[in-house]
């Protein structure tokens, strides 16, 4: 607990999130969404022409499909102007593939990423990093242990280049194609950066590899691509962690996530998503899992103005397993519409889910999330567990599930609670000598105990600390 | 819904047809304007909601061929409808006769005409209904409605009016007589539970399996009324309904019971939805079914806490027992939730027969086939307790154990 405490006390969290930089862009694409735009992105970084040909299919797809307007109680969109978005900068960096040396970055860069914390956490406790600054990697590094055993972690473009039968055959195919819904079209035109991981058969990663993804400039649209290939028996856990200062327009976050976990290989994917209240953030994450394979989600979504973001796991071998487990938080003027998604395609899947949701002073969460058992995946179980705390009558909070079951040798069972802070609870605090913001804080710290011991020591004390900042922001 | 799925059913529908049926019921001018306008309004409504996730829609109400199903000058029906002296039980045509003024203030009070194109299609043609009135003070039991449809469609209304800290228990059964290849039965209920008043209403459907069912029931409970729902499905291919309180008034209560038994291509869409819109109010909606063959079951719960309804309680299971590796169970059962100060949870949970239940009971002695029989039978009891109508618990308990029979 001691160390914890001296962790919060060195890092000013909050100062580390609302800082700006002056916009450093070496190129800078127009707004909005032309052929034109699509070609030159694709020409500054200089790709195959199989890579542009995706892209403008892509973006015929995005053209021709409706926004998502019709989900009940979905959040409001109707202030994001796709074409008002900046969809491309590429920081003045020197090399186009990113440094692999922190010092060799731009100061602005450099500073940005000190005061985020990342240089220190690579020292200390991950197997890799790789550092996003608006649409490109600018830092990347992996430890030569791991390079030694074939595992790669590089970024997306430089991937493109030197492994294009890989990400050829996996990039945007089966997993998340861009005709899955409106924003992975858009992605698929726009995307930029993020990360390609690739562990070879039986290797298993220990240390966590990390990427963060930082939007720095007013009304931007992030699009970084993150492919996993875990192959057979393979081990590894990436994090990505997000953020961006706020403004006054609003920027537009797209990632797209496409994980494959090959046979008996396991794949741990956490994020701590803390993206200003501007920004709206529709992302498309889906893992393939084959037979005895294993997925885990891990997400904390706390930053955002709406958030849809609902990851996915088709489980399509014999004895996968997939495991989620979210936790929502939404303030003030806060919209954040998250939840999971599972296909037990195959026999004997299992799934679980875990979601924990807090809404206070006007803001709302939903859990929205999908489990279809297909005819067929008998002997399969899954297990949803909902529950969200809200603080204040302003506050709402939904969950909404959909189950479809088209299997009957299966267990399936959902549970969803709802309800205010315990006044009992607080009055026991109370008793005990805590005032009234710091029980309550205690209470929420407790009530999201399950997502967070999951998380590597530092994003837990992160995630704690985001919580606690948001929580003293009204309690005052 | 776009209007390019709009079921052309209009088409055939006539201002004369209408008026004739009003006509014939002897009613006053409004309502017959209110069934011309419910007309008027079929070219621009959507069909009722249904569930929708990626590449489906739960419940297909498109397919169906409204054009040949409705014939609204043919209705035909043997009816039941008693009560005790103290309440009042009449017959439509009676009622717009005696109690008009209780119907301009009720009639499309709790169920707007115009909600969607069932309901308007319903208030357009319906030519048989019941008007339960209960005065205050008033303990009416044994209210019975048993509506035997004899004709291709049949559109019926239900109005329940109960002053204050009255109370009634009411039983509704649908069923098909001359057998007919495909039928369609509307009806709409509304409830207008006064303070302090108790409604009990059962309703157990067993029309022919080639029928076609929409129903929409719905109560508005004022302070301190209780409105207690039982809603059984057993008939019908194609069956979507709806029990529906409004819980408007401070310390109003509802409890939803539902059952149904689902079997050969049967198709159940069945909503329980009740809206917490007063302090301290409390719903309990309790549901277990079971599908066989390539049944398929679509059930969707809606638990809605408004930002005034402090002190709310509101809780809500779901089961589902699936017989068969053919048949489907859909769930969605949802919270929306705008008011912190409140307890609210619910549950699902789909299977199969418990394994070792059964591997018990036939280590006992007992006959797999009647093992599993006893097992599904056993499995509807935490519904059938909550049944307080002896005769509605007993005829649906007889109902199960028949089908288990005709199973194989």
């Amino acid at each position: 607990m001691s160390s914890e405490q001296d962790h919060l006390k060195e890092t000013d969290t909050e100062a580390r999130f609302e800082f700006k930089k002056e916009q450093n862009a070496a190129v800078k694409s127009d707004k909005g969404l032309t052929e034109e735009v699509i070609r030159m992105i694709s020409e500054d970084k200089d790709e195959p022409d199989w890579m542009l040909e995706r892209r403008l299919r892509a973006l015929k797809q995005y053209h021709n499909m409706p926004m998502p307007t019709d989900w009940p109680g979905q959040p409001d969109l109707t202030e994001l102007d796709v074409e008002e978005i900046v969809p491309y900068i590429r920081p003045d960096v020197d090399k186009r593939e990113g440094v692999d040396d922190w010092t060799e970055l731009p100061d602005e860069i450099k500073d940005t990423f000190d005061k985020l914390g990342i240089p220190e956490a690579e020292k200390n406790a991950l197997s890799g990093v790789g550092a996003q600054y608006e649409s490109e990697i600018v830092y990347q590094n992996m430890q030569d242990q791991w390079e030694e055993k074939g595992v790669i972690f590089m970024n997306m473009d430089r991937a493109v280049q030197e492994h294009p039968e890989l990400v050829k055959e996996h990039f945007m195919t089966t997993c998340v194609p861009a005709s899955d819904n409106k924003f992975a079209a858009l992605h698929g035109a726009v995307w930029s950066g993020g990360s390609f991981v690739y562990v070879p058969e039986g290797v298993t990663v220990e240390m966590p590899v990390q990427a963060y993804f930082r939007m720095n400039s007013e009304g931007m649209g992030q699009f970084e691509h993150t492919l996993i290939i875990a192959e057979e028996g393979s081990e590894v856990h990436y994090i990505e962690g997000c953020s961006a200062p706020k403004y006054g327009v609003h920027n537009l976050h797209s990632g797209g996530v496409e994980v494959f976990v090959e046979e008996d290989a396991h794949v741990q994917y956490s994020t701590v998503q803390n993206w200003s209240k501007n920004t709206f953030n529709l992302n498309t994450k889906r893992a393939i899992v084959e037979e005895n394979g294993t997925m885990e989600w891990i997400s904390g979504s706390m930053g955002s103005k709406a958030t849809m973001l609902y990851p996915c796991s088709i489980l399509k071998g014999r004895g996968a397993t997939d495991t989620h487990i979210t936790i929502a938080f939404a303030g003030e003027g806060q919209d954040i519409d998250t939840g999971a998604k599972v296909y037990h395609n195959a026999p004997e899947t299992k799934s679980t889910i875990e979601s924990k949701s807090i809404s206070k002073d006007g803001g709302r969460t939903n859990y929205r999330g999908l489990v279809h058992i297909a005819d067929g995946a008998e002997n399969s179980s899954t297990a949803v567990e909902c529950d969200a705390l809200m603080f204040d009558n302003e506050s709402t909070s939904d969950t909404m599930p959909y189950m479809e079951i088209e299997e009957s040798k299966v267990d399936v069972a959902h549970e969803a609670t709802v309800g205010k802070i315990g006044d009992e609870d607080i009055f026991y605090l109370q008793s005990r000598g805590l005032d009234d913001d710091d029980a309550k804080k205690m209470i929420v710290a407790g009530f999201i105990e399950p997502i967070t011991e999951e998380l590597p020591i530092e994003y837990a004390v992160e995630l704690n600390r985001l919580i606690e900042l948001e929580m003293e922001g009204s309690l005052g | 819904m776009s209007a390019a799925t709009h079921t052309e059913v209009h088409a055939n529908l006539t201002d004369e047809q209408v008026r004739q049926i009003s006509d014939e019921l002897d009613e006053p001018e409004w309502l017959l304007e209110t069934r011309l306008d419910a007309l008027e309004a079929l070219e621009s409504l959507d069909m009722p909601d249904v569930i929708r996730t990626p590449g489906r829609d739960w419940t297909n109400l498109h397919e169906l061929d409204y054009e040949s199903l409705v014939d609204p000058l043919n209705a035909a029906e043997n009816k039941d409808q008693v009560g005790p002296e103290e309440a009042e039980v009449l017959a439509w045509s009676e009622a717009v006769n005696e109690h008009e003024e209780l119907l301009k203030e009720h009639f499309g009070s709790v169920v707007d005409p115009q909600e969607n194109y069932l309901t308007a299609l319903s208030t357009a043609l319906f030519s048989t209904g019941t008007v339960i009135y209960v005065p205050e003070g008033v303990d009416a039991e044994g209210v019975t409605v048993r509506t035997e449809q004899n004709s291709r469609s049949l559109f019926n209304y239900t109005l329940v009016v109960t002053e204050e800290s009255s109370s009634v228990t009411i039983l509704e059964r649908q069923s098909t007589g001359e057998e007919q290849d495909e039928q369609y039965y509307s009806g709409i209920v509304e409830i207008v539970a006064g303070e302090n008043s108790n409604v009990q209403y059962g309703s157990l459907q067993n029309l022919s399996e080639e029928a076609y069912n929409f129903t929409l029931k719905r109560g508005d409970a004022d302070t301190y009324a209780t409105i207690d729902w039982i809603e059984a499905n057993l008939g019908t291919q194609l069956t979507k309904s709806g029990v529906e309180t409004e819980l408007n008034g401070d310390g109003s209560e509802s409890q939803i019971v539902g059952a149904f038994y689902g079997h050969n291509d049967q198709h159940f869409d069945i909503d329980a939805r009740v809206w917490h819109r007063a302090e301290h109010t409390t719903a309990d909606l309790v549901t277990r079914g079971v599908t066989d063959d390539v049944a398929r079951s679509v059930y969707e719960g809606v638990q809605d806490v408004g930002r005034s309804a402090w002190d709310t309680s509101s809780y809500q299971r779901e089961n589902t027992l699936m017989l068969s590796d053919e048949s489907e169970a859909d769930a969605s059962p949802k919270l929306i939730i705008n008011n912190h100060d409140t307890e609210a949870s619910h549950s699902a949970t789909v299977g199969q027969i418990d394994q070792e239940d059964l591997l018990y009971m036939t280590s006992r002695g007992v006959q797999p086939r009647d093992a599993r029989n006893m097992l599904v039978e056993g499995f509807f009891v935490p519904v059938l307790e909550e049944i307080a109508v002896d005769e509605l618990r007993d005829d649906l308990e007889e109902l199960i154990a028949a089908r288990l029979r005709k199973r194989d």
